[in-house]
């Protein structure tokens, strides 16, 4: 039973992560493979804030948030002139920087050690301690995630980021200043990323740099368009199948790592099939120019 | 005279994967992300053949360049024609790309293990002191060998016939279909080619300092950082902006030390990205900018 909540909990971490770059991706068009630096980002923070001045679990959270929406401006401004794969490229470049920081600045993040000992969350005086408990942490963040993105993209906010994604020029004759639309949903996205960052710290006690590499980003990305790019569902699917595949794997009978390297396998092979047969995901909608 | 040297190595096999890498670019029009996985892909061919098959160096090596070769044209086989077909935007041959790349990548990991594999027969050689710097025979090698597959490379462009419908093809794939060139087999051929010319770095980068089926990413990306910054249509460009690359990544080494290179040289992407997305000596671009 316990088993089942951590999967439960590890969902609901992937589902907050894709629903958020689904607004990036999905909704803006804007195809971004540094998410898991924005959720490292808020991980470590929460982690560094907690561990070293011993502060509020909520303070480490607020801290994350704040250090992510500031980073977010360094992949979000570059997309004033750059499109298309030339930001994807970019963003690369940016989750690339961000894996070398976190695992080579070793005085703040003690490099390849990780950071141990992140105490488990205090909330108004609730202490979650068993996985049972974790689950209904996680499934509330995503449910205030889900409520987050669904309010925006049915909101004339998220009629412009649509907008963007099909003709940004279209939206500036207008009179949009997309810009400022671009900046904004990528610091909420990123925002909502460092959440989840949050709650894997306070959840595993212990990170590392491993977690958050350029091959997380891809299988969040993977997430988003195998479950449905710009639909309200199919994020919260593309998760939750992408989490179970591997667990299901080590269910049968597979030994850990050999799951571990099946669901690589398996999410690059469906990433190429969805693409190749039907874009625009299990759920979705929008086929990224098709 | 160490760094320079070791600068100069650096920047002749990201010259040979830049150069594969932009000839699929010029005629495919999208991010090759898989041309890594062909890099990873021919080091592999090559320690199969030298350890199962117990075939010599001078033997396997050949051989490995054309399985990667073919390993190249497998994928546009497979994968970017069809997607080619429906007319799927430059994005999606990126994102399909990444999916090929994974799924390469841990097929490697699956079949060989993560650990470090060597085609290496002799022990570590000390190498030869040459004007105040230590450079091994296979470095050498490396060296002469970028220097003139890529320049043979540029002059087939310019002076065969085969050239020629390449450059055709990446000009104006409308017109050239007009004129009677056959764009899929050209396209077909650039693969070909510019998967031998990341095989044969993949195989030399092998031989200098071992492999793992992670192998793949950093070259592939630096590649497209000396593409982007010397311009995909020019061979002198490309050239020289690997050589950039390559003086600051060991400069980096020598005033920040070594585990900043990665950042080094992804800052200098978002920079050049921002500053001017065209390259360095690139012609403008329709796709890129807003």
């Amino acid at each position: 039973m316990e088993y089942l909540f951590h999967v439960v909990v590890i969902i609901s971490i992937y589902a907050v992560l894709a629903s958020s770059l689904d607004l990036i991706a999905g909704h803006a068009g804007l195809v971004s493979v540094s998410h898991a630096a924005f959720y490292g980002l808020g991980a470590y923070m929460a982690a560094l804030v907690t561990v070293y001045f011993r502060a509020h679990f909520l303070l480490g959270m607020l801290a994350g948030i704040t250090v992510v929406v500031a980073a977010s401006l360094v992949v979000s401004l570059p997309s004033l002139r750059l499109r298309d794969d030339y930001f994807a490229i970019a963003t690369f470049a940016f989750q690339l920087i961000l894996s070398n920081l976190l695992n080579d600045w070793v005085t703040v993040t003690r490099g390849a050690l990780g950071i141990s000992g992140i105490p488990r969350p205090v909330i108004f005086g609730w202490e979650p301690r068993s996985n049972l408990e974790f689950a209904a942490l996680g499934l509330s963040l995503v449910a205030v995630a889900h409520v987050v993105v669904g309010r925006l993209t049915t909101s004339p906010f998220g009629r412009v980021l649509r907008a963007i994604r099909e003709d940004e020029v279209f939206a500036q004759s207008l009179g949009k200043d997309t810009l400022r639309f671009k900046v904004t949903v990528f610091g909420i996205a990123a925002m909502l990323a460092s959440c989840a960052g949050a709650l894997y710290a306070h959840y595993m006690t212990y990170i590392d740099a491993t977690s958050f590499t350029l091959n997380e980003s891809m299988l969040v990305l993977s997430m988003v368009i195998i479950g449905g790019a710009g639909s309200r569902w199919g994020p919260l699917f593309g998760a939750a199948v992408l989490v179970i595949i591997p667990e299901a794997l080590r269910f049968v009978g597979f030994p850990g790592p050999l799951a571990a390297k099946l669901r690589q396998l398996s999410y690059g092979g469906l990433l190429v099939f969805m693409l190749m047969v039907r874009p625009r995901g299990l759920v979705g909608r929008y086929g990224f120019g098709r | 005279m160490q760094t320079f040297a070791d600068s100069v190595l650096n920047a002749s096999w990201i010259m040979l994967v830049a150069t594969g890498f932009a000839l699929i670019y010029r005629c495919a029009r999208f991010f090759h992300i898989a041309h890594g996985a062909v890099f990873t892909g021919a080091a592999y061919f090559m320690f199969s053949l030298t350890h199962w098959l117990a075939l010599p160096v001078s033997v396997a090596a050949p051989l490995a360049v054309v399985l990667g070769s073919l390993l190249g044209c497998e994928m546009e086989i497979c994968v970017f024609r069809p997607l080619r077909r429906q007319h799927a935007s430059s994005l999606v041959g990126l994102l399909a790309s990444l999916g090929v790349y994974i799924v390469v990548q841990s097929t490697l990991s699956t079949i060989f293990g993560d650990d470090t594999k060597t085609v290496r027969t002799a022990g570590v050689a000390e190498g030869l002191l040459l004007a105040g710097a230590r450079i091994t025979s296979v470095q050498i090698v490396t060296f002469l060998l970028s220097v003139v597959v890529v320049s043979s490379v540029a002059i087939l462009l310019r002076t065969t016939r085969i050239g020629m419908l390449i450059r055709a093809v990446a000009n104006d794939p409308e017109l050239s279909v007009v004129h009677g060139v056959e764009n899929d087999r050209t396209i077909l051929l650039a693969f070909a080619l510019g998967s031998a010319l990341a095989s044969l770095a993949g195989i030399l980068v092998a031989l200098d300092v071992d492999m793992t089926p992670s192998m793949g990413l950093n070259p592939i990306l630096l590649a497209v950082v000396a593409v982007i910054i010397g311009g995909a249509d020019s061979t002198v460009g490309i050239a020289l902006a690997s050589l950039l690359i390559g003086v600051a990544r060991h400069g980096a080494v020598l005033c920040l030390g070594s585990e900043w290179q990665d950042a080094t040289s992804f800052t200098l992407l978002l920079v050049v990205l921002l500053v001017r997305p065209r390259g360095l000596l690139g012609r403008p671009r329709q796709a890129v900018g807003a």
